[in-house]
């Protein structure tokens, strides 16, 4: 484990270094919350910051992108693909949406690699930070294992205090902070305060889940009918915030928009939400998904199930942000407790 | 393969030959869709382009009948008015609704929440014989409509993109989702968390969100989306702190009609 120093002063002339090179997105004050910005000036970045209200993902997979630019003027539509692709740092990412990115990455390189997805990735750099302190009550990242990060990262800060630990991810996050940075070697005195804020850290956070959630797929195995899916169903708004302001969840619709004068249309992705009424709708009006019952119970298989099963990592990172989103109060944390109770 | 073409698309689209003749009217309304769209022509030169207006009593003294889409705003209050709007969807091959009023009645359908006798004297006082009108509804409930912008006034970019669908005969691309989607995707704040209230939950989008992104809570003016949860509405707004007759205002302000058929 190779460790670097970086004074806290030294953070702002840091990335203010960066953004002469990337877009940096950082965690940013939005009225009393925080939101995952480009940042324009070094002093809006809050590594202080508890939760944003939408994942770091926004820099990977925008809410809304144009993926293809549509020639019509010919006998047949002439697509050309458009990649808007930036070198990118995400700046300050906890470790619950570092594991988060690590699924996504894998669900964006499965079956069909997607080009608009893994060109974003390929020049994006992730520097991490640790958390030290619960982000509130919602969070249950010490249940979902994603309190710490061993890999997923370029950089990693941990706060000691009038300082950050660096710790070396990756090549390119070794080569950029030699070029953006000035740290220095860490001391024994570094090591001895890293450890004793580690290891003050852990008990901070509690269990909030009553079992291990590495028996969640085989727990919901038992639960497809489960009486709670029906009381879900009847609270639920299909608002869709849930899985919006989820950081491993990444469906999307695609609409084109043609121009007023006909000769060229462009192709945009959008973010979409299996919770809202119309995402299972084919055509001639068939809904495979009508019921909220059966969207509520989708959601929580692909995070508690499928996801992991298919991607072999957790599917739900334990931010909390579908928890604090939703006005109706439905809590991914209590669901799973009462199906484990019940089972 | 002739799907491919967009050719194919047009024919059954308003477009036969030279630009697509469209058509303004209103009836019971502010005609604050019609200054949208007014402003939206100077936004998008392109429109003229690509559309022949040959009625719009607003914007032109030509009145010419050879339209082929026509564009209502406005509620149906009067007999007369019935009958205008059927002469009106005969001659359009495509009939749109123009904002709330046309779409849901909006607005006007807060009257008939009251007897309508209250109603008449309230507005026109001793004069109350002199003027004719009954329930307002949407124009939905006396023609057959094949689209609708919703909104109160109607937001000019969706406009401008049902006029684009039209033309090449597809689906105008309206929402189904509510207001809470585009709001999230703009990383915004809930106004629910800033101590206030909103009907985003259960509105059609397409605004963009526009009130809650500056702050303010979504009035509910481009109607319910399809399969609203309703009673979980309700109980959000009670956890906020409304009572039942600010709950019952918030779903009648623009959706009036709409309660009153549900309630029947």
């Amino acid at each position: 484990m190779r460790l670097r120093i970086l004074p806290k002063e030294e953070v702002p002339r840091m990335v203010q270094a960066l953004m002469a090179d990337y877009r940096v997105v950082g965690p940013k004050a939005k009225g009393p919350k925080f939101v995952f910005e480009p940042i324009t000036d070094p002093s809006e970045i809050r590594l202080d910051y508890n939760i944003t209200i939408l994942p770091p993902k926004v820099a990977l997979q925008p809410p809304q992108e144009r993926v293809a630019r549509i020639n019509l003027e010919g006998e047949v539509p002439q697509p050309e693909p458009l990649i808007e692709a930036e070198p990118t740092v995400i700046f300050g990412a906890h470790t619950c949406d570092v594991h988060a990115l690590r699924l996504l990455d894998r669900a964006f390189t499965a079956d069909y690699p997607d080009s608009h997805y893994l060109e974003r990735r390929r020049q994006t750099l992730v520097i991490s930070l640790e958390c030290l302190e619960p982000c509130d009550e919602h969070s249950f990242c010490k249940d979902m294992g994603t309190l710490t990060a061993d890999e997923g990262y370029d950089l990693h800060l941990t706060d000691i205090g009038d300082a950050y630990t660096v710790h070396v991810g990756t090549e390119a996050g070794e080569a950029a902070l030699e070029k953006y940075a000035t740290t220095r070697a860490a001391t024994d005195e570094d090591m001895r305060r890293l450890n004793e804020v580690l290891s003050a850290k852990w008990p901070r956070f509690t269990h909030r889940l009553n079992f291990d959630a590495a028996e969640l797929p085989s727990l919901l195995a038992t639960a497809y009918d489960h009486p709670i899916w029906a009381e879900l169903g009847e609270r639920c708004l299909s608002c869709g915030s849930c899985t919006n302001v989820c950081p491993t969840c990444y469906c999307f619709n695609m609409l084109d928009t043609i121009s007023l004068t006909l000769k060229e249309a462009l192709r945009i992705r959008r973010w979409d939400s299996c919770q809202l009424d119309e995402f299972a709708r084919v055509a001639g009006g068939e809904n495979f998904r009508e019921a909220r019952a059966a969207r509520q119970r989708h959601r929580f298989f692909r995070k508690g199930k499928w996801l992991r099963e298919r991607f072999d990592t957790t599917g739900c990172v334990g931010c909390g942000r579908c928890i604090r989103a939703c006005l109706v109060n439905i809590n991914i944390v209590e669901v799973f407790n009462t199906i484990h109770g019940s089972a | 393969m002739a799907g491919n073409k967009s050719q194919g698309a047009k024919s059954q689209g308003a477009k036969s030959q030279g630009k697509v003749k469209v058509a303004f009217f209103d009836f019971a309304c502010c005609e604050g869709c019609q200054l949208t769209v007014i402003d939206s022509l100077q936004t998008h030169l392109d429109l003229l382009e690509a559309v022949e207006i040959v009625n719009f009593r607003e914007a032109s003294s030509e009145g010419r009948q050879d339209y082929q889409i026509a564009f209502v705003e406005g509620s149906i209050t009067r007999e007369q008015d019935e009958e205008r709007l059927r002469r009106i969807r005969e001659q359009a091959d495509i009939l749109v609704a123009l904002g709330a009023c046309a779409h849901t009645a909006g607005v006007n359908a807060l009257k008939n929440l009251k007897p309508l006798d209250e109603v008449r004297q309230y507005v026109y006082g001793e004069h109350a014989d002199w003027y004719d009108t009954y329930p307002a509804r949407p124009i939905s409930a006396v023609v057959e409509v094949d689209a609708f912008i919703p909104g109160c006034p109607i937001d000019r970019e969706e406009f401008v993109e049902v006029v684009k669908a039209l033309l090449v005969g597809k689906k105008p691309p309206i929402p189904d989702y509510p207001v809470c989607v585009e709001c999230k995707l703009k990383g915004n704040v809930c106004v629910f968390h800033v101590g206030k209230v909103c009907m985003g939950p259960v509105t059609r989008a397409g605004c963009g969100a526009i009130c809650p992104t500056y702050g303010d809570g979504c009035e509910g003016c481009r109607g319910l989306i399809p399969n609203p949860n309703e009673n979980a509405m309700e109980e959000v707004l009670d956890e906020a702190g409304l009572t039942l007759d600010e709950i019952m205002d918030r779903f009648t302000m623009f959706n009036a009609y709409r309660e009153l058929e549900a309630g029947e």
